[in-house]
């Protein structure tokens, strides 16, 4: 288990500010968040390798704010390797094992042991890495903290090094903190996910609830969300719970479904979610039907965006290259937009 | 970066322009012992007001100062030495032809107010005290300063006029390697900072320096030119690297001259006319420096203007 | 490889302007090896007081350089590496004696450690007198050249990235192991150099020393003795036997950490 509670810590003019947070034992958490939103940070802090301003970390239960990294029992890799230059890849990877055979077992497992006899110098960024994932597990840690530790890997490594360490957490039940910038990797690895920026935390969800559902319009922004209109909800049903949310801003008015109560509030729509016709459709389930003429195309492959002008904003819908074509969708067509409610999120 | 040396450069050129400036007009080189500087100060300003001279001074032990002139090649306008000896011995006739002799100096023994024993020492009882347990006695090393073989001439004088056999020996075993230092600046140092109690040294150096001084009976302390048969009887071997030489006791005089080479000779033969006329003689006794009523001048080519003076 | 005029002018004139400082250093060195080298090599073989201030030499100038080695690396390490509140004070206070010249260096020490102070009464009382004794010697190279070592050693750990050692204690060491284990190997390099410059000015240090200790000679007041006494052709052998055997020991190490390097 991994706990902070209420943390604050500096790194040079840099404030992490009233972290709270808990992985549970055996489970992988992900921090997602800007660069300098302060996620290396926290896992210094986590680490003990900086120093906590205000507020604890708990580690298996335990209060370790006042304990030094080397009671903390844990496993750390940094983005860059920080592989000790003036030792082997051998003597790394067994700097702190409990016995040469765990080292040498981990070492099998991550594919770490074909490099023993290369000199840590003529090692590549993602065989780096390699060796230095299997130096943090050698002392079968069972707290990991991880620094964007697969982004040197190419591809197909990275796919077998993931499903490795996935199963070894599994066995070992180890718990993880795993900064990551890859949303791919954050959504299949992840079983909880705590989006920082500016050194504050924006929210903390498990990963799918966080790509439906961001808390914030900066999440939204940063998660990816193409389409984010601000404004009122002007009436948000009764009772508690999922209910019909009516929203205006921007001259359009748009159906959701959400808990947002009344009064300043963020529409996010994800541009997949966008459906685009050339003329309003017939009595459909969908609750927003939005008209305007093509501002953009932009393609991107197979796969293009396409801005229309509605109210006094933009709405972008991604569409196929065979559907671009059939429409005819070109800067000044006109076209209609059609939401399903339950693709409007409102926060 | 490369202004600021430029900028640098050319202030240093300033300065050495200056100098050089300098140079052309009227200067006054002087090397001087070290026990010199604080009587001399007071004749170099006068004679850079009266005359306008810029007067650069250059101190350190009489034999470094010989040094300087006879291995680097550095010639000043006045050598002022605290042995005349060394003229003879070091600078005739390749650096100088001849040298006046214009003061005389005495062997003391100089110590402060926090010597061990401060309160008892006297002219009657200081061998005792400085032999007493604990005493820390220093000299300068008799190689290189004429002060330390006259530390050692001083207590062979000693031991014959007290009559106490084997004082000299045990006078000169009572200050050991570790106390002993290469010149009378280095030495002081050590009385002033409490780590020696008693030195012997020159009288000029211990005013100069303020200590307090005990005065030695003349028979032993090399100060009186009319003694000079009694000093005669004493004689030590020095032995340095280059072999032994033997020093034998005379009567201390301070030896001053103008070098052959003096870049501004008619300036130092100037400021040796006023340092031997009564003005400057007043000066020096003033600061405590017993001047000669008459200088007697040793060698060849004494520049007329000086040897006149002779006859005063 | 082909350069544009415009770059060889240019690497010429940057090779010009560096033959002048290299000139400016090592001509001085030469003549000096010149006049003296020869005939210090054959003193060297008989005259036993030259023999015995350089070993004192070499012996002091080592003691003070592994003294400083010992108690200056942790310093060093302090001050490269923790945010301690009085850090720019000490920094900046540990580099005065360069500041200081150097006979009043000896005049300073003479007044810290001289047997009327009390840390030298004390030392004394202990039997162990720094005044006229090679211990002074040590103390007065110590003094003036261990700031040297200070400062290069502190810039040297600075250097090491800090997180091989936040590394090495998440593994389970302490700060003084990873201290040990990662950040004095990897600065390992720039500690030598920093004790290779200290050892070099101890060795040439001469205004501090003969203020402390005349007496046992070490080579550098052997040298201005005989200066004094016998003249420049009795003291440029011992100076230039000096610079010749002090190079051996720095050559030496200069190898080793060419091979290092290129390992």
């Amino acid at each position: 288990m991994i706990g902070v509670v209420g943390l604050g810590a500096r790194a040079g003019s840099f404030m992490l500010r009233d972290i709270t947070f808990t992985v549970p034992t055996g489970a992988w958490g992900v921090v997602l968040g800007p660069a300098g939103a302060g996620k290396t940070t926290l896992l210094e802090t986590i680490a003990g390798i900086r120093r906590v301003v205000s507020g604890a970390v708990a580690l298996r239960g335990v209060d370790v704010t006042r304990q030094p990294p080397e009671q903390r029992r844990l496993g750390m890799v940094y983005q860059h390797a920080y592989l000790f230059p003036h030792l082997s890849v051998d003597e790394n990877i067994a700097y702190a094992a409990r016995d040469h055979d765990a080292a040498r077992e981990t070492a099998d497992r991550l594919g770490a042991s074909a490099l023993s006899n290369r000199p840590v110098a003529s090692l590549s960024g993602g065989e780096r890495q390699v060796v230095a994932l299997a130096r943090a597990l050698s002392p079968r840690p069972d707290v990991l903290l991880l620094d964007e530790p697969f982004a040197a890997l190419d591809p197909r490594r990275r796919t077998s090094i993931r499903a490795e360490l996935r199963r070894m957490q599994r066995e070992w039940g180890m718990t993880i903190l795993h900064v990551t910038h890859d949303f791919i990797e954050a959504g299949t690895l992840g079983d909880l996910a705590i989006v920082l920026n500016d050194g504050a935390i924006e929210q903390v969800a498990p990963p799918d609830v966080l790509f439906r559902k961001p808390a914030s319009v900066a999440v939204a922004g940063f998660l990816g969300f193409e389409n984010v209109f601000s404004g009122q909800v002007v009436s948000s049903g009764e009772g508690v719970g999922e209910r019909l949310i009516t929203f205006t801003g921007n001259g359009i008015e748009l159906v959701g479904v959400g808990d947002h109560p009344r009064g300043e509030g963020h529409a996010v729509i994800r541009a997949e979610d966008v459906m685009l016709a050339r003329e309003a459709p017939g009595p459909s389930s969908a609750r927003n039907v939005l008209r305007g003429p093509v501002v953009s195309v932009t393609g991107h492959g197979p796969l293009s965006h396409v801005t229309i002008e509605v109210g006094t904003t933009n709405l972008t819908a991604i569409l196929t290259e065979g559907a671009l074509r059939e429409m005819g969708f070109a800067p000044g067509v006109p076209a209609v937009a059609i939401i399903k409610a339950t693709a409007v999120h409102l926060c | 970066m490369m202004c600021a040396v430029a900028v640098c450069l050319a202030v240093l050129s300033l300065a050495a322009c200056r100098d050089a400036n300098v140079a052309r007009r009227d200067t006054l080189v002087v090397f001087e012992a070290a026990s010199l500087a604080g009587p001399m100060r007071p004749l170099l300003d006068t004679f850079a007001r009266r005359t306008g001279a810029l007067v650069l001074e250059e101190h350190g032990a009489s034999l470094e100062l010989a040094r300087r002139i006879t291995e680097l090649h550095r010639v000043p306008d006045v050598i002022a030495l605290a042995d005349h000896e060394v003229f003879p011995e070091l600078l005739m006739p390749g650096a100088t032809s001849w040298y006046a002799t214009f003061a005389r100096n005495r062997m003391v023994v100089a110590y402060t107010d926090r010597s061990l024993h401060a309160s008892e020492i006297t002219p009657e009882n200081w061998r005792n005290i400085i032999l007493r347990p604990n005493v820390a006695l220093g000299r300068t090393d008799p190689v290189l300063a004429p002060a330390g073989y006259r530390a050692l001439l001083l207590y062979q004088l000693a031991e014959s006029f007290y009559r106490e056999p084997g004082l000299a020996a045990r006078l000169a075993a009572k200050t050991p390697p570790g106390s002993i230092r290469a010149n009378a600046a280095d030495l002081a140092a050590l009385l002033s900072a409490g780590e020696l109690d008693y030195i012997v040294e020159y009288e000029s150096l211990a005013r100069a320096q303020h200590f307090r001084i005990i005065h030695l009976p003349p028979d032993i302390d090399l100060g009186d030119v009319n003694r000079a048969d009694t000093y005669a009887k004493a004689a030590v071997s020095v032995t340095g690297a280059r072999g032994t030489t033997t020093r034998r006791g005379a009567p201390i005089l301070y030896g001053i001259s103008v070098p052959l080479h003096a870049p501004h000779g008619d300036a130092g033969v100037r400021f040796l006319r006023f340092l031997l006329e009564p003005d400057g003689k007043a000066m020096l006794r003033a600061a405590q420096v017993d001047a000669l009523d008459a200088p007697t001048f040793t060698g060849m080519a004494v520049p007329p203007a000086l040897s006149a003076m002779r006859t005063r | 490889m082909s350069q544009r005029p415009a770059d060889r002018a240019l690497t010429g004139s940057l090779i010009g302007a560096a033959m002048i400082l290299v000139a400016l250093l090592v001509l001085p060195v030469g003549a000096l090896l010149l006049r003296g080298g020869a005939a210090g090599v054959r003193q060297l073989l008989m005259d036993a007081e030259l023999q015995q201030a350089l070993l004192l030499t070499a012996l002091a100038a080592t003691t003070a350089t592994a003294i400083t080695i010992l108690l200056g690396t942790p310093l060093a390490y302090l001050l490269a590496r923790h945010r301690m509140p009085a850090q720019a004070v000490v920094g900046a206070l540990i580099e005065l004696p360069l500041l200081i010249p150097h006979p009043v260096a000896g005049i300073a020490l003479l007044l810290a450690f001289g047997r009327a102070s009390p840390a030298g009464a004390a030392l004394a009382a202990a039997g162990l007198r720094i005044v006229g004794s090679p211990f002074g010697i040590g103390l007065a190279m110590l003094f003036v050249s261990a700031p040297l070592y200070v400062s290069a050693a502190r810039e040297s750990i600075a250097r090491v990235d800090a997180r091989y050692e936040a590394i090495a204690r998440t593994l389970g060491d302490s700060e003084w192991t990873a201290v040990r284990r990662i950040a004095l190997p990897l600065a390992r390099r720039g500690l030598l150099a920093a004790a290779i410059v200290m050892w070099s000015r101890a060795v040439s240090e001469f205004g501090a020393i003969v203020i402390l200790t005349y007496n046992p000679k070490v080579a550098s007041v052997l040298s201005y003795d005989r200066f004094t006494a016998f003249g420049l052709d009795a003291a440029l052998p011992v100076a230039a036997v000096l610079v010749l055997l002090a190079m051996i020991p720095l050559t030496l190490l200069r190898a080793l950490r060419r091979e290092e390097s290129s390992a």
